[in-house]
């Protein structure tokens, strides 16, 4: 059986910020396999952030491990993680993020530029086209609606094929169509791209397309529902 | 406490004090500009405010003070005494004698008869109580002094220590002074004493009247004041230089506060809501800055104080070599001075927060307005900005071709300020076209692409920065084209000056208006040396011309006219003129010095009335030749001319021009065997050139170490600015990190944006820095002090400046690049 592309041994955080330390996630353990798409749905402040931080490989449990494809996040080396988010971990955020400076095809192919990937262009292009706004390569994104702001973050997301896709409530500040279309390529990038994918949400809607539901409280999984 | 402190305390102060470095290296730029105009200033007091004669204290105080060129005789001093007023007439000579262990110091003779015949024959002098103290050993009555009179080594004998508060000086009878010094006869000046119920105005108008035509009466702050007025050019010019690292400053205080108001906006727009008025927020942002301009002006004053300690000799250095001796006296910090850097550093400070404390004040309540709607407003506006630049520009050129203003180029220096408003204004748009055209190249890297494209995106606040690296870079550049444009002409110029192989002077220290005399038969002993083809022997003189002072110089013309190179102003035939001076008969001719010309508008043709010892001669000029020894100026007659007005004066410098073949160290042996105990020193061409050359270079010491200043303002500049771009961005430099960037790549990131800001700087600093040599060059020096400049500008030296002020912005933007790749991403791109 190959290893799960997400796995997390009873991982937990806290955070010290000079006093007593507070914890935000208890002894959390979940798997996400190549292909499937698992929500975390919880209040705000339940610590779905700092998961995504923590599988994104951005931040480093206090206890337990976060292993990707099988190696533990909290064993390599700066150098080692950066390499390993750019080849296997893409991000979708909430409020798009997309660079204001760069068009819109130069913003998708920013992780191949920073690898330095070859023929970056074209793949960038290829993921434009598969969100649907290959039109738009040339515009800035302060030109595009919110919708198409955060396909283009899909593609960014994608465009270096990642096994593991973290999205942090990636319908959250769209309206009802627009948050409609980012769900299918979402679950497109699981079924096409084999990737799996991690969304924390609040959204009912986004939370039905995922094969499995975490429900957080309080830094705590309080139920696991898959079906 | 008051609502609006509370305000204040809680939307600037917290602010500042979180972003401590920032703050910081900001009221640290004030500081810097601040300490170099106090510097500047007080050491330029210091420096040049010790001309009040120090004898006051020791001969009482005196109401009028009589002078001549070539001397005073002796015989007034009976017929001013039976004039039927009642005053006092004392016979003073004033000259420079060297000491050991102290240097050059003011030597009097005076009418001190307690002073005169020594029993061991030697002279008997006073000295003041400060001297004594700055002595290595102190004297006291009975001790020997050896004092060094133009060479000569003179013994005497310490008869008492006089108090006379700071002032450095030694005195001794009269008499004496003139028999050690060789002064027979001739008195450097007279000074008049009223008794109490003397008609003053009548005093004067009898001496007068006494007196020949030819003789200076003046107040005794005369001299003082045309010192003052000799130094203005001088003194103003450096104090302008010292406003470069000011303007600088200015604009990182613009760029800070504008900073503040972007980063506020949304503090604004809600304050605004809730009920804050427009001025309430306008003051907010004054005060921002006035704390900035107060703070730093505070540590620029203390900073300027230190500074200024140590500026003052080199000061003194370049007045002494170019202009007049003078002690530097103590520096001294007056309130006055302590007030005006306080003010100096507020007024910068609320001048340059004005326009984007107006910015903050039109925020309309309901618009929280993002950084990047306002930078896209303000990409948008470069082609309003390139309308001003051209405006600038045309105004810049307008005021250049304004003749001087009271002797000051004010039109110059306007036009450089114009320029430097073009350059500033200019920036956006020079900034969009460099990221145009590197386009392509930058793409290549990603760390290119991502710089690139910040600087673009926060186009207001990059122009602001890029502008004023420029200005220092324009600055800089300016200065060295001038310096060494002027270095290139002075160079020439002693080739064509320095002809003869030998210069022979008295062996005293030199320094600019002291002149002591050659021995009488100097012109008979070198003649007949063996190898000696011809000697020109020259006379200085003090001049008082038209309120001004110069020199009037006399030499063996004829000589000059078969030997020399003089260059006269294009038009005028070199032979001819000096044929006309040399030859004995025909009206009194004479040629004057470029900038005796210029300063008094005087060309060839016209005629030039001027005192040569007791007689007013009227003089044709027949040419006006270049010359940059003295921007006072020179009037040159032959030596016939003036043996014909004041006989028997001594020579001060002698041109020997050696037959061919001659051995220029031999003949300088036999020279210095023949005069041995005069107190000559003998020169060969190449010392004198070399030395010519070392007193420029000092001279222009100063100007670098203020231009180093202004670039050190412009790099803690580029640091903030950096920073606060960092700062700014951090959330998109954590998304970066999201997204793959290594903190390398953060890193290479940031320097490539200081490269590019660097770059830019160059280029806009460069362009302006041309036009601004050229102002330097053809506008200000020549209303200034009246000099030709050749342009010449140091091309290695420009390339090596701009590599090291590149070199300098990439070490600046280190910091910066490092908190932005400490950034913790996970922070940062979460935050609202």
């Amino acid at each position: 059986m190959p290893a799960p592309r997400l796995e997390l041994r009873g991982v937990s955080k806290s955070y010290a910020n000079g006093g007593p330390p507070v914890e935000v996630l208890h002894e959390i353990s979940l798997t996400a396999a190549a292909g499937s798409i698992t929500a975390l749905v919880g209040r705000s402040g339940c610590g779905k952030t700092t998961l995504l931080n923590l599988a994104g490989a951005m931040d480093f449990p206090t206890a337990g491990e976060v292993l990707i494809e099988g190696r533990s996040t909290s064993s390599l080396s700066e150098s080692q993680l950066t390499a390993l988010r750019r080849r296997r971990v893409g991000f979708v955020f909430q409020f798009f993020q997309l660079l204001p400076t760069l068009t819109v095809l130069e913003n998708v192919e920013l992780p191949l530029l920073l690898s330095r990937a070859p023929r970056s262009a074209g793949t960038a292009l290829d993921r434009l086209r598969w969100v649907g706004l290959e039109d738009k390569a040339a515009s800035l994104p302060y030109q595009l609606s919110g919708g198409q702001m955060q396909r283009v973050a899909v593609a960014r997301a994608l465009v270096h094929a990642p096994d593991l896709l973290i999205a942090d409530e990636p319908t959250g500040n769209l309206d009802t169509t627009s948050g409609d279309q980012v769900l299918a390529l979402l679950r497109e990038s699981a079924a096409r791209f084999g990737a799996a994918v991690l969304m924390a949400t609040h959204s009912a809607e986004a939370a039905a397309i995922a094969g499995v539901r975490v429900s957080l409280k309080d830094g705590r999984i309080v139920a696991i529902d898959r079906g | 406490m008051k609502p609006r402190m509370k305000l204040l305390r809680s939307l600037i102060l917290r602010p500042l004090r979180r972003d401590l470095p920032r703050t910081l290296l900001t009221v640290l730029s004030v500081a810097l500009g601040v300490a170099v105009v106090v510097a500047i200033d007080l050491a330029g007091d210091a420096a040049t405010g010790s001309f009040r004669s120090s004898m006051e204290t020791l001969a009482g105080k005196t109401d009028l003070e009589i002078t001549a060129n070539g001397g005073v005789d002796e015989r007034w001093i009976a017929a001013l005494a039976a004039l039927p007023v009642d005053a006092r007439f004392s016979p003073v000579i004033e000259t420079q004698a060297v000491l050991a262990g102290v240097g050059s110091v003011a030597l009097y003779g005076l009418d001190l008869l307690n002073l005169a015949g020594a029993p061991n024959g030697l002279p008997r002098v006073a000295v003041s109580e400060a001297l004594a103290r700055a002595l290595p050993v102190r004297p006291s009555a009975g001790t020997v002094l050896t004092l060094n009179l133009a060479g000569r080594p003179q013994r005497c004998e310490v008869a008492q220590l006089t108090p006379a508060g700071a002032a450095e000086f030694v005195a001794m009878d009269i008499a004496d002074a003139q028999q050690v010094l060789a002064r027979y006869g001739k008195l450097d000046r007279i000074d008049v004493s009223a008794a109490p119920g003397q008609d003053f105005a009548a005093l004067e108008a009898t001496v007068r009247h006494t007196l020949p035509a030819a003789y200076l009466v003046t107040l005794p702050g005369a001299r003082n004041q045309e010192n003052q007025r000799m130094l203005r050019a001088f003194r103003w010019n450096l104090r302008v230089l010292s406003y470069i690292s000011l303007v600088v400053g200015a604009f990182l205080i613009y760029n800070t506060i504008s900073i503040s108001v972007v980063r506020r906006r949304a503090e604004i727009g809600i304050l605004r809501a809730a009920g804050a008025a427009r001025w309430m927020v306008l003051w907010m942002f004054l005060a921002e800055a006035l704390l900035f301009g107060l703070t730093g002006g505070l540590l620029g004053l203390a900073l300027g104080r230190i500074l200024a300690a140590a500026t003052v000799r080199l000061i003194a250095g370049t007045v002494n070599a170019l202009y007049t001796t003078s002690r530097p006296a103590p520096v001294v910090l007056t309130w006055a001075e302590t007030w005006l850097a306080l003010a100096t550093g507020a007024v910068v400070a609320l001048v340059s927060a004005f326009a984007p404390a107006r910015e903050a004040i039109q925020v309309p309540p309901t618009e929280a307005m993002s950084r990047g709607a306002h930078e896209h407003r303000a990409r948008l506006a470069w082609k309003r900005a390139l309308a001003w630049s051209a405006g600038f520009a045309a105004a810049a050129w307008a005021s250049s071709q304004a003749g001087p203003w009271d002797g000051y180029p004010v039109g110059g220096y306007l036009a450089a300020l114009l320029s430097v408003a073009a350059a500033a204004t200019a920036t956006p748009a020079t900034v969009l076209a460099v990221n145009r055209a590197t386009r392509t190249l930058v793409r290549r890297k990603v760390e290119g692409l991502l710089a690139a494209r910040s600087l673009q995106s926060s186009l207001s606040r990059t122009s602001v920065v890029v502008a004023a690296l420029a200005t220092a870079i324009a600055m800089m550049a300016s200065v060295g084209i001038m310096v060494g444009s002027f270095r290139q002409t002075v160079a020439l110029w002693l080739d064509v000056q320095l002809r003869a192989d030998l210069y022979v002077r008295a062996a005293a220290p030199a320094a600019a208006g002291v002149n002591p005399p050659l021995p009488p038969d100097i012109g008979a002993v070198l003649s007949a040396i063996p190898g000696v083809a011809a000697v020109d022997l020259f006379h200085a003189l003090d001049l008082h011309y038209a309120g001004e002072r110069a020199t009037l110089g006399a030499g063996n013309l004829d000589v000059v006219r078969r030997y020399g190179r003089l260059r006269f102003l294009p038009g005028q035939n070199r032979d001819a003129i000096l044929r006309s001076l040399s030859a004995g008969d025909g009206p009194n001719r004479a040629i004057v010095s470029e900038p005796f010309a210029i300063k008094h508008h005087i060309r060839a043709g016209d005629r030039l009335t001027i005192p040569i010892g007791p007689h007013m001669v009227a003089l044709r000029v027949a040419g006006v030749y270049y010359e940059y020894s003295s921007s006072q100026g020179f009037v040159v007659v032959d030596n016939a001319t003036l043996r014909r007005y004041l006989p028997g004066q001594p020579a001060t410098n002698a041109a020997v021009y050696l037959a061919p073949g001659a051995d220029a160290q031999k003949v300088r042996r036999q020279i210095q065997l023949r005069t041995a105990g005069m107190g000559i020193s003998v020169a060969p061409n190449s010392e004198l050139r070399r030395a010519a050359i070392e007193i420029f270079d000092r001279t222009f010491a100063i100007t670098w170490a203020l231009e180093a200043v202004a670039l050190v303002v412009a790099m803690l500049g580029a640091a903030n600015s950096l920073l606060a771009l960092v700062l700014d961005r951090r959330r998109e430099i954590g998304l970066l990190r999201y997204l793959g960037a290594s903190p390398a790549q953060i890193r290479g990131m940031i320097l490539t944006e200081a490269g590019l800001f660097g770059l830019l700087a160059a280029i806009l600093g460069l362009a302006l820095g041309f036009a601004l040599s050229l102002l330097l060059i053809f506008v200000v020096n020549r209303q200034s002090f009246g000099w030709t400049i050749q342009f010449h500008p140091p091309g290695l030296l420009l390339a090596a400046a701009l590599a090291a002020v590149w070199s300098v912005t990439l070490l600046a933007a280190l910091y910066p690049a490092r908190v932005a790749a400490r950034l913790v991403p996970a922070e940062v791109v979460h935050e609202e």
